[in-house]
């Protein structure tokens, strides 16, 4: 089963093998509205049962709750007096689709699929997932929504080759990914899109407009910011999202009526304005114009491949201005047969196929048989045709000798495939294009008799797969001195794992109240930690501890970040043998109207010096990039001014686009430090191709040489974050050469020597300086590096430096 | 001890020409993965020129997602074929500053 757990409509979809279904709900409907209502008995209803309360009990009656997963928002709901969480409301969503996926299969799933964003970032994901375990799902693995849709179009074309582009419009934001795709395997190779750019947003270009003719009309004025206008607003864009709908579909002209307006002491009993296509076609072009953009930039990012074929995702992509100016645009044919609304769902459902996550658990696991075991290892779900099966014996006593597999429909059979010594056998399966089959499993034992086997059959899909995208950010550990330790670093194969030693940087007794020595988790490509993004802590708290822990104690910490990009981590103290794995989830920040004002104001002020510097010098992009900034502020600007309206839906929306326009001026400000970049590039490699040619190995050196070819090519595409990534692998590099000179260690030994005032325990610092003497006297090298280190633990950490990562207690 | 580099060749770790198609590294690759899940001890290593080295699940996935990319594809044929040619390839480090020049880059700025 696959889940589209959409921001407006939530739709499931089953895939048996050869069909996807969409599954329908009690209405009849493929979609269900993602609206829960709770009446005052407490009775819930989801869906389009609840769609229609929208309007007449907005009390009790909530809706796009998706925008706000995994922050600290709740809904009130006014007749049963109590209030929920977003993930609480998703999972009634979630129940009503099981329910319904049950009426007509018979079936309640235990396992899914959820496709999610691909701006959703860790908290939303971990939000995502604690919805289906309040649901009651079992198991599920999330998959990014553009992913999604590029596998379910992969699935029902015929021909797979080429480029394609995944336009994918929904209500709140813009995607567009680039795909290559070969014979069944696809491969996202761009990606890039915009976070304010939705279906809503046409909706609302409509509203402004019809405010302005209620205005000219009627004289009355709404405001979007004023919260007692809020339900006439409300009402506007009901009528809006109607109108627009059925000028998509086939009417030319239709028009919009409100009756019973009110605005404060104004009213208006009705307002009838006729809108044609053409008009909304009008008012409508410079938001498809800006999606074009989008599509341009990632085109050129990616060399401009002529494209074979467009997939359009989305309730607005219906709009038949948009789908001709895409088609002028880039000139490609768009995939037929596709529903733009239930592709996500479908391609949910094909990687559950593909993943092995079979819905039905319980009920497979039921019909054990009886031959001789064997464990089998294959694909659920491949575009190979013919994929490799292996396995092995289970029970030696069974004596098996050979396994076959037999093609029910009886054109294809296996060799008899041998055992080898330990029991294991591989072979090869022959699949039908497009296709389920099953196979049967027999074994031949020593006697000479042949048998069915346990399992007696398996089935594999032939279909599409897709390669999942890499890591997308650098993920690592904030260190107490302002350095991230690097556990993961961007592009690398998704499931990851990894697990480094730390030391902690200060004395935690178990008596202390209310500490806790913090592990903060960032991402980012920053060499600073405090440029980076943190995304998670685990705390240590002191009441945990079974006995004081010195600074300096060893812990081990692992992270993991499994296929759908979610972070799991742990903490082990060996030396108490205590673990802890629960990972402070940070929450979307749910920032107050006026802490974004400030903020408005901080980025007005950067901006107008770093605009200053860029007419000045006449820097043609950095004056390009600020002109986005002031598009992109404009827009936050007036969803902050909805937000004091009491739209949180726009409070979340102005907070992206803060972030976003701080990022634009941070890569301005990165560009006009590229000059000391640049400095520091070769100065680093100056150092690092000194100490690596006289002590590194031959490997090493090597890996220099990539790290030089790859910076080289980030200072073509001038990508700051890409040459900080290669910094840090050469200064690894410099580090490794550098202490295997039989020198360094003396030499650092000096250093220390002389700092030794400063130590946490000059004392403990100054016998360890003494030691370490003998040891290099003695040409003790080993002793020399160990002392050498633990010296270096007894230097403080600046409690400054400290303060800017996170509060971090390891290093 | 360039050999560790080149061992780690994703070719040699799944035991495919350089010359495969994407869909038979595929199918290697997932041949491996299903054969270490298994535990079968011939896939638990893989010969090189330099002699036998470990193989686990991660180092298949790694050198699968390497092979994905088509230019990261290139590099590894490139060193493929270089490592079974020679036996022993020692290319000289390319100079940084050349390397730099080449670009345009015209030494540390100061302003």
């Amino acid at each position: 089963m696959g889940i589209d757990l959409g921001t407006t409509n939530s739709a499931a979809c089953v895939f048996d093998g050869e069909q996807l279904q969409s599954v329908r709900s009690a209405a009849g409907e493929a979609l269900t509205p993602s609206v829960v209502r709770i009446d005052q008995r407490g009775n819930v209803s989801v869906g389009t049962r609840a769609f229609r309360f929208l309007q007449k009990d907005p009390d009790n009656t909530r809706g796009e709750f998706k925008r706000l997963m995994g922050s600290k928002h709740r809904y009130p709901f006014a007749a049963v007096g109590k209030d929920y969480a977003p993930e609480e409301l998703a999972a009634q969503v979630l129940m009503s689709l099981q329910k319904d996926v049950e009426s007509q299969l018979g079936v309640r799933p235990e396992r899914a699929v959820i496709a999610v964003p691909a701006l959703f970032e860790l908290p939303q994901i971990q939000a995502t997932s604690e919805a289906a375990r309040l649901a009651g799902l079992t198991r599920i693995e999330t998959i990014q929504e553009p992913v999604a849709s590029a596998l379910a179009s992969g699935w029902s074309a015929d021909e797979c080759r080429g480029a394609w582009l995944v336009y994918d419009l929904g209500g709140g934001t813009f995607d567009a990914s680039l795909l290559e795709t070969q014979e069944g395997l696809l491969r996202i190779v761009g990606h890039d899109g915009d976070n304010f750019l939705g279906g809503r947003d046409f909706d609302l270009s409509v509203v402004d407009w019809l405010i302005a003719r209620v205005a000219e009309s009627s004289g009355v004025r709404i405001q979007r910011s004023d919260p007692a206008h809020a339900s006439a607003v409300a009402k506007l864009k009901v009528a809006a999202e109607e109108a627009k709908i059925e000028l998509s579909r086939s009417a030319t002209e239709t028009s919009i009526v409100i009756e019973a307006l009110s605005v404060g002491d104004q009213h208006v009993e009705l307002i009838e304005e006729p809108l044609t296509r053409a008009e909304l076609e009008t008012i409508t072009l410079p938001l498809i114009e800006r999606s074009i953009k989008v599509c341009g930039r990632l085109l050129r990012a990616q060399g401009g491949p002529q494209l074979e074929r467009i997939v359009l995702v989305g309730g607005p992509t219906m709009m038949p201005a948009l789908r001709a100016r895409l088609q002028q645009a880039f000139g490609a044919p768009f995939g037929s047969g596709l529903d733009p609304m239930l592709l996500v769902a479908q391609g949910a459902a094909l990687f559950a196929a593909s993943a092995g996550l079979d819905a039905r658990a319980s009920s497979q696991a039921a019909k054990a048989a009886t031959g001789p075991r064997v464990w089998l290892q294959y694909p659920a779900m491949t575009p190979d045709t013919s994929p490799f099966i292996v396995g092995r014996a289970l029970d030696a006593a069974d004596g098996v000798k050979s396994v076959r597999f037999t093609r029910s429909d009886g054109e294809w059979q296996s060799e008899w495939l041998a055992l080898e010594e330990d029991q294991s056998f591989a072979g090869m399966l022959s699949l039908k294009r497009r296709a389920s089959c099953t196979f049967q499993v027999e074994v031949t034992r020593a006697d000479g008799t042949t048998a069915t086997a346990n399992p007696a059959q398996v089935t594999v899909v032939h279909g599409v797969s897709i390669g999942e995208p890499p890591l997308a950010r650098t993920i690592g550990v904030a260190r107490a001195d302002d350095g991230v330790a690097v556990y993961f670093e961007r592009g690398s194969p998704l499931p990851i794992r990894k697990t480094f030693t730390h030391r902690t940087v200060e004395n935690v007794s178990p008596t202390a109240t209310d500490y806790a020595l913090r592990v903060p988790i960032v991402q980012g490509d920053f060499p600073f930690a405090h440029l980076c993004r943190l995304v998670g802590v685990i705390e240590i708290p002191s009441s945990a501890l079974h006995s004081a822990l010195p600074a300096g104690s060893v812990i081990e910490l692992t992270l993991e970040v499994d296929r759908g990009g979610a972070l799991t981590a742990k903490a082990f103290l060996p030396a108490q043998n205590l673990l802890f794995d629960h990972v402070e989830q940070l929450l979307a920040p749910a920032t107050s109207p006026e802490k974004m004002a400030e903020l408005v104001a901080q980025l007005e002020q950067r901006a107008s010096g770093l605009r200053g510097k860029a007419f000045r010098e006449g820097a043609r992009k950095a004056i390009v990039s600020l002109a986005d900034f002031e598009a992109t502020l404009a827009t936050a600007r007036a969803d902050l001014d909805a937000a004091r309206g009491g739209d949180q839906d726009a409070a979340e929306k102005a907070r992206r686009a803060l972030i976003e326009c701080d990022g634009v001026l941070g890569d301005i400000e990165a560009a006009n430090a590229w000059p000391e970049l640049n400095a520091r590039a070769y100065e680093e490699h100056t150092h690092a191709s000194h100490w690596v040619s006289q002590f590194g190995s031959d490997q090493e050196k090597r890996a220099l040489s990539q790290c030089m070819d790859s910076i080289e090519r980030a200072l073509r595409a001038r990508s700051a974050g890409e040459i900080e990534r290669q910094l840090r692998a050469m200064t690894r590099l410099k580090l490794t050469a550098y202490y295997r000179d039989p020198d360094s260690w003396a030499r650092a030994l000096d250093q220390a020597a002389s700092d030794v005032q400063g130590a946490t325990d000059p004392s403990k610092a100054q016998s360890l300086v003494r030691q370490g003497r003998s040891a290099e006297q003695a040409g003790n090298l080993k002793e020399l590096e160990r002392i050498v280190r633990e010296l270096w633990r007894l230097f403080p950490v600046d409690q400054e430096e400290r303060s800017l990562s996170f509060n971090s207690g390891v290093r | 001890m360039s050999q560790h580099a080149l061992a780690e060749n994703p070719f040699l770790v799944l035991e495919v020409a350089a010359t495969a198609t994407r869909m038979e590294v595929e199918r290697a690759g997932q041949k491996l993965l299903a054969q270490l899940a298994l535990g079968v001890a011939s896939a638990k290593s893989y010969k090189t020129p330099f002699g036998k080295h470990e193989r686990d699940e991660s180092a298949v996935r790694t050198a699968l997602s390497v092979l994905r990319d088509p230019e990261q594809r290139a590099l590894c044929e490139l060193w493929y074929t270089d490592s079974t040619a020679s036996g022993e390839p020692n290319a000289p480090l390319p100079s940084w500053s050349d390397a730099l020049r080449s670009i345009g880059w015209r030494g540390p700025c100061t302003g």
